[in-house]
């Protein structure tokens, strides 16, 4: 844990606790986050446009969650936004120039739902490409070129759910039976596709997904579980399979499957929260995958949020299964389901 | 971004950095410009696909950017077509003239195979792409994609080829589930054999036990080629046998390794399948009114058809109200008009229960089946279990705090006499609450289960039985898992401190149910 000290020389910003941990950098990550972007000629910002509308939703939902929310131009968001609804098909780009795709598309309604401006664009057409993109066998296109994986499962249904459009649109039963196809009967967690091996990011996506269908009986809660608090490594961090090493975003991933599915207290949130801590970067804000490594506005979105969901204080309550606001959720009047704790 | 690490520079190497950097954007945003210009135009030509070459190298990850070469490919495609269609379709008579000269034979298929050669070649050109890009970046889900949405799209794809190249990715990284994924469609297209497969894998095991994926993919090949008649194994027992050996031999090779310990633990579970439908844990009838638990939850219970039978009727059980939150016990008031002196029996779907008498004067009559079901095991599997323990035994002897070792040793005891060798496997979790603290919460929940599950299972044979059930000794119980069996007592009695912390999600009882109706 001391690798931090090691590898970036204590700023005496008065970070560290008397237990060798660390505090929450809160300003610093705010100041991370509104500065994300202001440099339009970055270079990473400019490699990154291909998911831009993803690293909003990342930026937006972080800033919320500190409460801090104001700080970004609500105006020129909404725009981007709707600049980038396809007209034809619906769906989301990243950004202009770019194609549509599931991925963006349910960033972009989150985005919609956290400024409650949905009604700023065609929801019926967004339906329509969610509906348009399911396959007879229940599974979902992420977009026209017929990839197929669970991401897209959990983006259709999140997405539609978000908008109120569940019902009466795509074929729910269907939808499910696909997704428990691709459960593994070694670990019962899943993959990305039928027969592919567990992995903590799908896991999320898979377990979200019975989550908002109401269908969290359908797990195999023990087995899942168990594999799912073997990702926690002594470092208090937890991977995505077994023997890999600790990330900030797979301890979202695994920390908020466990949370829908009652078994948060199967690991150490103590040590988790120790992990994610040791992954700020004190300097410039933000967190990265690892301690000592290059923050970024994805992984700053898991570590405020995991932080969220153990509970520390400064921080908004998230929703496990929606990774927004609960707040937002509350507003939508959505209730994505969770077991209780046995 | 991942696993990049933060170094500190000079201010001289930052400003140099900087400057490069800023020659890429200007680049990158040159290329991008001209793409959606010609894009805009419908310039689908060899330009597009040199600039996109461009960046895809650099990022693979550009999506959009593989949506407008595949856009060129089909293109190209088309108008292969029309060439195509513009070549004299022979006719019969040709084709007769044709054959009795070779040197018009060979000119005409000449004129015949060339658009196939071409489209080939445009094909080519794009598997070699993406594989350039997997060498930046191997775990790119596009790469992946556009490789196999070519192939689909050629019908002359080499298959085995694919799977050779599978070889070669798994060589610089085994445990990359992208290759992994790749391989079982490939295999499948290639219609490599199952047998072939697990040999491939067990060479693989055999150069590095710590590898999950390897061992996943092998769970996915044995249940078919080793199937298990019963369903009550993962696979027929021969072959269990020889997994479990070949297992602990790599298990123990490095007991701080969980890969095998995953694959272990699997071995020696029930090999149920996750949408297997509920079963009647637990049923209790009187003249008005009944009580189900079922041993998973399942909360559509309409869905399943419920009939009792006897009497000289049959009644179709249709008002099921839940009794939690999970739809694991139900109830339903309606009048039965049971008599005494008839056997009665319950349908549940395709399960049938033959239902036993309330004991003494009571009116009524109930089922029970406790959780733990037993499964059969022949004298070779259970001398191997045996044998692995013991093995687990004496490693333990010398690394007592080994908690792989701890917790297999415990599922082995269950596995071969789950009561004579519940204390002892209990003794096991307390220790793992100990050598293994971040799982503390895991281990107290497991040993409730246990508990309960050897709590139920003798619960037939107590006095009280179905009537009442105590376990006031059992102060460590912090949860009370398979709450839903209990449906059926009138009265449950519990140690204080967990029926103060279960406080309103304490388990209903028939008794309760009969007060509120």
């Amino acid at each position: 844990m001391d690798f931090t000290t090691f590898v970036k020389p204590s700023n005496g910003g008065g970070g560290d606790a008397d237990d060798g941990g660390q505090k929450l950098q809160f300003w610093k990550h705010v100041e991370y986050i509104e500065n994300h972007g202001k440099q339009e000629d970055d270079y990473e910002y400019c490699m990154t446009e291909f998911l831009r509308m993803s690293g909003i939703y990342w930026g937006t939902t972080a800033l919320d969650i500190m409460g801090q929310l104001e700080r970004l131009e609500r105006k020129s968001i909404i725009e981007f936004v709707k600049r980038c609804q396809c007209p034809t098909t619906g769906g989301f780009a990243p950004c202009v120039g770019h194609d549509p795709h599931l991925l963006y598309t349910l960033s972009a309604i989150q985005i919609l739902c956290t400024y409650d401006a949905l009604e700023e664009i065609d929801r019926e057409a967004v339906v329509r490409f969610v509906v348009g993109l399911q396959q007879p066998d229940g599974s979902f296109f992420g977009d026209k070129w017929g990839e197929v994986d669970t991401r897209f499962s959990f983006c259709a249904v999140a997405s539609l759910t978000l908008l109120g459009r569940m019902e009466q649109t795509i074929d729910v039963e269907k939808a499910v039976k696909f997704v428990l196809s691709c459960c593994n009967q070694t670990d019962g967690g899943f993959g990305s596709k039928p027969g592919a091996e567990s992995h903590a990011g799908l896991i999320y996506c898979c377990v979200g997904f019975f989550s908002l269908t109401q269908r969290l009986h359908l797990l195999d809660v023990d087995k899942l579980g168990w594999w799912l608090c073997e990702r926690q490594l002594p470092s208090g961090g937890l991977n995505g399979r077994p023997e890999k090493l600790p990330d900030v975003c797979y301890s979202w991933w695994v920390l908020a499957s466990l949370t829908i599915m009652g078994r948060l207290h199967w690991i150490s949130s103590e040590k988790l929260q120790q992990f994610i801590l040791s992954c700020q970067d004190t300097e410039t804000g933000g967190f990265s995958d690892r301690t000592g490594n290059m923050p970024d506005i994805f992984h700053t979105l898991f570590g405020i949020g995991g932080l969220s969901l153990l509970g520390h204080s400064g921080l908004k309550a998230i929703n496990p299964t929606l990774c927004m606001p609960q707040y937002i959720i509350d507003r939508l009047g959505i209730k994505p389901q969770r077991l209780p704790r046995p | 971004m991942h696993g990049r690490v933060k170094v500190r520079t000079t201010e001289e190497e930052r400003e140099r950095k900087k400057k490069e950097q800023a020659l890429k954007v200007r680049s990158y945003r040159a290329a991008m410009g001209r793409i959606q210009k010609k894009r805009e135009a419908g310039e689908l030509d060899n330009e597009m696909l040199s600039l996109t070459v461009q960046i895809l190298l650099r990022n693979p990850d550009v999506s959009t950017l593989w949506n407008i070469r595949r856009e060129c490919v089909l293109e190209k495609l088309s108008k292969l077509k029309e060439e195509e269609a513009t070549y004299e379709t022979p006719t019969d008579e040709k084709l007769e003239e044709e054959k009795q000269t070779g040197e018009e034979k060979d000119k005409a298929s000449e004129k015949k195979t060339l658009p196939e050669d071409k489209a080939h070649s445009y094909f080519t050109c794009e598997l070699d792409l993406t594989e350039q890009c997997l060498m930046v970046n191997p775990k790119s889900y596009n790469a992946w994609h556009h490789r196999s949405w070519i192939l689909e799209k050629n019908p002359r794809a080499d298959w085995q080829r694919e799977v050779h190249l599978c070889n070669k990715y798994l060589k610089f990284d085994e445990r990359n589930f992208h290759t992994w994924d790749y391989r079982r469609y490939v295999t499948e297209k290639a219609m490599v054999p199952a047998a072939q497969e697990l040999d491939f894998c067990t060479d693989k095991i055999k150069v590095n036990f710590s590898n999950y994926s390897s061992w996943h993919h092998r769970s996915l090949l044995l249940p078919g080629l080793y199937p298990n008649q019963q369903r009550d194994r993962p696979m027929s027992e021969e072959k269990l046998q020889k997994e479990l050996e070949m297992v602990l031999t790599a298990a123990f090779t490095d007991p701080n390794d969980s890969s095998a310990w995953f694959y272990q633990r699997w071995l020696l579970g029930s090999g149920a399948q996750l949408d297997r439908a509920p079963r009647i844990a637990a049923f209790r009838l009187e003249s008005h009114g009944a009580v189900l638990a079922l041993d998973k939850p399942y909360p559509d219970i309409k869905q399943l058809r419920t009939e009792l039978v006897g009497g000289e009727k049959t009644v179709l059980l249709n008002s099921w109200l839940p009794l939690d939150k999970l739809g694991t016990s139900w109830k339903c008031q309606q009048n039965f008009d049971y008599q005494r002196n008839s056997s009665y029996s319950l349908w549940l779907s395709d399960q049938i229960v033959n239902l036993s008498p309330m004991s003494g004067s009571e009116n009524g009559a109930h089922y029970f089946a406790p959780p733990h079901g037993t499964t059969t095991c022949s004298k070779d599997l259970l001398a191997e279990l045996q044998t692995q323990l013991q093995s687990c035994l004496d490693l333990l002897e010398f690394e007592p705090d080994s908690k792989w070792t701890l917790l297999t040793s415990a599922l082995l005891m269950r596995a071969i006499d789950f009561s004579a060798n519940h204390e002892t496997s209990l003794t096991n979790l307390a220790k793992l609450e100990k050598v293994d603290s971040l799982r503390q919460g895991y281990y107290k929940d497991l040993a409730a289960r246990w508990t309960l599950e050897s709590e139920l299972a003798r619960w037939p044979q107590s006095a009280g039985f179905p009537k009442t059930f105590d376990i006031a000794d059992k102060v460590l119980l912090e949860s009370l898992p398979y709450g839903q069996y209990l449906v059926i007592a009138d009265e449950i009695t519990l140690p204080s401190k967990l029926r103060e912390k279960l406080g309103d999600s304490l388990p209903k009882t028939f008794a309760d149910l009969k007060r509120l109706s």
